[in-house]
């Protein structure tokens, strides 16, 4: 196992250096390359001399220049961007002048809370959902639960967002829900209990939004293993010898049928941390997604590249997670 | 056993086997539901061909009058206007339903003559396309046509002239001083206008084309790079295998619809760029499907047969080992064309998607009103309808073509 794991480790090394290098030519080919920035931050009052002094600091910050103000070739500066990236210095935003790693330092929270939520729904409406069309297969339950939750699954949520947020958060309809953002203006005077309901309320649209297409996926794929499950051998004794049904399916057949979850739930760990771009966009959620999306088009180079690096090495450490805890999980399974 | 006829030797004639994909066919549309899907779909590739046709400012015919200088004649606009694209994807049609008529007429006298003669017809007619398609393409110069033929025809400047059945092209603006915007649907339009008065039917009928297009393109590219590649890995295996097992993890591992939006604000918006991002970024699935398909296929004796007549190697990989394992790859690509269209109409939404005034679906629901102020629902019901349908029917097809070639589903339905 420690071989396996060393190998894998070993083989992500050749993967990372050439999605680095994938990203370094994406961004650094693009037109119109943009170090001046700092639009928030410095505004027109500034002295010319200043402006170029800053703009000098952000080229130096890209490795665009030496210490002398004199230009690095491109070579050059792929390997100064990955040494210093090697040794945890990540970027600063030309566009918040923030280390990317605040950034995301106040992201990551924001996301993470809804994507958790999101995923225990999930998982909550998915578990029960395959188990009971697996043990109704063919009927029209299971055809109808399949059916339906793949018609969810279609359903766009640039629509469903925005139909939820034009009819119940909108004056003109419905003002039910809050419109934006995920806390009202006075949370500092709220109790701990008040401020809870107070964000559970402003979650409930995006919430919604994140939920309905998942059910599809994960109940399919429950279903899928608890009826291979339920054609195994140990299924035929454990009735033989006399045990309830109920016995059978949860402590035999669900139990074993859990296994696979490890792989998706392992699969979707990335997207757990990534954030919704178009949920967030829509609803108005400062996370991940909407940090992505705002960098992509203010074109704030050190950040796109540093998110897409850190979502990568995330991605690649969960699937590896995955096999090891497949492994802890059931001892059968062994990598050679 | 109800095919069974006495030749005239009187010895019973088994009928012919029926080949995989026939077979296939014929479990896939037993449902009602897939045979609606596929109805729906077909309709949706018809609009997208001949949109032009459909919604659009310009007459069919109509004749100018006689003046003092010249004399009556009849004109044609909407033929003289078309942009070389359409008449490509007009030419692209008009081949489509010849094929489709040569396949259902030879299918009733089926034979190996007919077969040969098939083929060469579809090679013909294949050549006429590409010939007729670049010549086109070639002389071809797209004028800008801003005459107002509706006005003129309601002022008896032109007579006897022919509307399309939706009398709107897609960037078409009602003037503003008429007051005409964001109109509920009426009799003038039937769905109503946009908030720059532009027609809702017609940029919806338009809309078709952006999808159906980014949808079909973007997956063939995805579909071209992921067999080849996982054709390649699968059937060397070893330190290819390796190397290029880490080119689809490297594409993998970032996210994907951040990678696209990272391509799409560094590279452009242009309806070509959009298609082979989308294609670029969706590849890996298709890949790794078939690579698994071809680890179990290289070593069956057909395949070792194949190498031993000495093919050449692309014989082998492509008209031996790919027809037999392309299956699981073309579910996949049902699935993968649902979330092109799903894609490409969240970019639109997003504000990065096809440039304006082109019509897309995504950018249309955008353009329903800022949700938490003013939402016009009826602006937002059309587009999201139909990417909602599309995208089911897509999802509903390519599920039940993974029914339909799954042999454990054989004894039940």
């Amino acid at each position: 196992m420690t071989t396996y794991i060393i190998r894998r480790l070993l083989l992500m090394i050749p993967t990372l250096l050439g999605m680095t290098f994938m990203l370094f030519a994406v961004v650094r080919f693009a037109p119109g390359l943009t170090t001046s920035g700092g639009q928030f931050s410095s505004g027109i009052m500034q002295s010319r001399q200043a402006q170029k002094q800053e703009q000098l600091i952000m080229e130096r910050r890209l490795h665009l220049v030496d210490k002398n103000g004199r230009p690095i070739n491109l070579a050059m500066q792929y390997i100064l961007w990955l040494k210093s990236t090697c040794e945890g210095h990540l970027g600063t935003s030309i566009v918040y002048q923030e280390p990317v790693l605040t950034l995301i330092e106040q992201r990551l929270p924001v996301t993470l809370t809804i994507n958790a939520i999101a995923m225990a729904v999930i998982y909550l409406v998915s578990l029960p959902g395959g188990l009971i069309t697996a043990l109704n297969q063919g009927r029209l339950i299971d055809r109808g639960y399949g059916f339906f939750s793949l018609a969810l699954y279609s359903l766009p949520v640039i629509w469903l967002g925005s139909t939820l947020l034009g009819f119940f958060a909108n004056p003109q309809y419905f003002n039910w829900f809050p419109s934006a953002g995920l806390h009202s203006t006075n949370t500092g005077n709220m109790t701990f209990f008040r401020y809870i309901a107070d964000y559970l309320y402003h979650i409930v649209l995006p919430i919604v939004c994140s939920v309905y297409g998942g059910f599809a996926f994960l109940s399919k794929q429950i279903r899928g293993s608890i009826l291979e499950n339920l054609q195994q051998d140990y299924v035929r004794t454990a009735r033989a010898k006399g045990l309830p049904e109920s016995t059978v399916l949860v402590r035999h057949v669900f139990r074993n049928s859990l296994l696979n979850l490890i792989t998706l739930t392992g699969m979707s760990l990335p997207g757990l941390l990534g954030g919704s771009v178009i949920i967030e966009q829509i609803f108005s959620i400062n996370g991940m997604g909407r940090l992505a999306y705002t960098s992509t088009l203010s074109r704030d180079l050190p950040v796109i590249q540093d998110l897409a690096l850190v979502g990568s090495v995330l991605t690649l450490l969960s699937y590896l997670a995955v096999d090891i805890c497949y492994h802890l999980a059931d001892p059968r399974v062994i990598y050679d | 056993m109800t095919d069974l006829t006495l030749s005239p030797m009187n010895q019973p004639v088994l009928p012919a086997p029926r080949p995989y994909w026939g077979w296939v066919a014929a479990r896939l549309f037993r449902p009602l539901l897939v045979r609606l899907c596929a109805a729906y779909l077909a309709v949706l590739v018809l609009i997208a061909l001949l949109v032009p046709l459909m919604a659009n400012g310009q007459p069919y015919t109509c004749i100018v009058p006689a003046t003092a200088s010249h004399a009556a004649m009849r004109d044609y606009p909407l033929f003289r206007d078309l942009s070389s694209v359409d008449w490509i994807l007009l030419v692209v049609a008009g081949a489509l339903a010849v094929q489709v008529v040569v396949m259902s007429m030879s299918r009733r006298l089926a034979g190996p003559q007919r077969m040969m003669r098939r083929r060469i017809g579809a090679v013909v007619i294949t050549g006429i396309i590409i010939i007729a398609g670049s010549l086109i393409a070639a002389l071809h110069h797209n004028r800008l046509d801003a005459v107002n033929y509706r006005s003129l025809a309601r002022h008896g400047l032109i007579t006897h002239a022919v509307f399309p059945p939706v009398p709107w092209g897609y960037a078409e603006m009602e003037p503003l001083s008429k007051g005409l915007i964001n109109q509920f649907p009426s009799r003038r339009h039937w769905l109503g206008t946009d908030g720059d008065g532009r027609d809702e039917l017609s940029r919806l009928l338009w809309g078709a084309r952006i999808a159906m297009g980014v949808g079909f393109v973007s997956q063939i590219i995805a579909l071209a790079l992921g067999i080849v590649v996982g054709a390649l890995t699968g059937y060397f295996g070893g330190i290819f295998d390796i190397i290029l097992m880490r080119l689809v993890e490297m594409v993998e591992s970032i996210p994907t619809f951040f990678l696209i939006l990272t391509f799409v604000a560094v590279y452009g918006r242009h309806i070509l760029d959009i298609m082979v991002i989308i294609g670029v970024t969706g590849w890996t699935g298709y890949a790794r499907l078939l690579r698994a398909e071809f680890f179990r296929i290289r070593n069956l004796d057909y395949v070792l047969a194949a190498q031993g007549t000495g093919m050449p190697l692309w014989r082998v990989l492509f008209k031996h080992m790919l027809p037999n394992g392309v299956t699981p790859v073309l579910v996949s690509a049902g699935f993968g064309l649902a979330g092109a269209v799903t894609i490409e109409a969240s970019l639109s939404y997003l504000g990065v998607g096809v440039q304006p005034p082109t019509a897309s679906w995504g950018s249309m629901l955008n353009s329903a009103g800022n949700p938490a102020t003013v939402f016009r629902w009826w602006q937002a019901l059309g587009p999201g309808m139909l990417i909602f349908i599309t995208v089911l029917a897509f999802n509903l097809f390519a599920e039940s073509l993974r029914d339909a070639i799954d042999p454990t589903t054989m004894g039940r339905r």
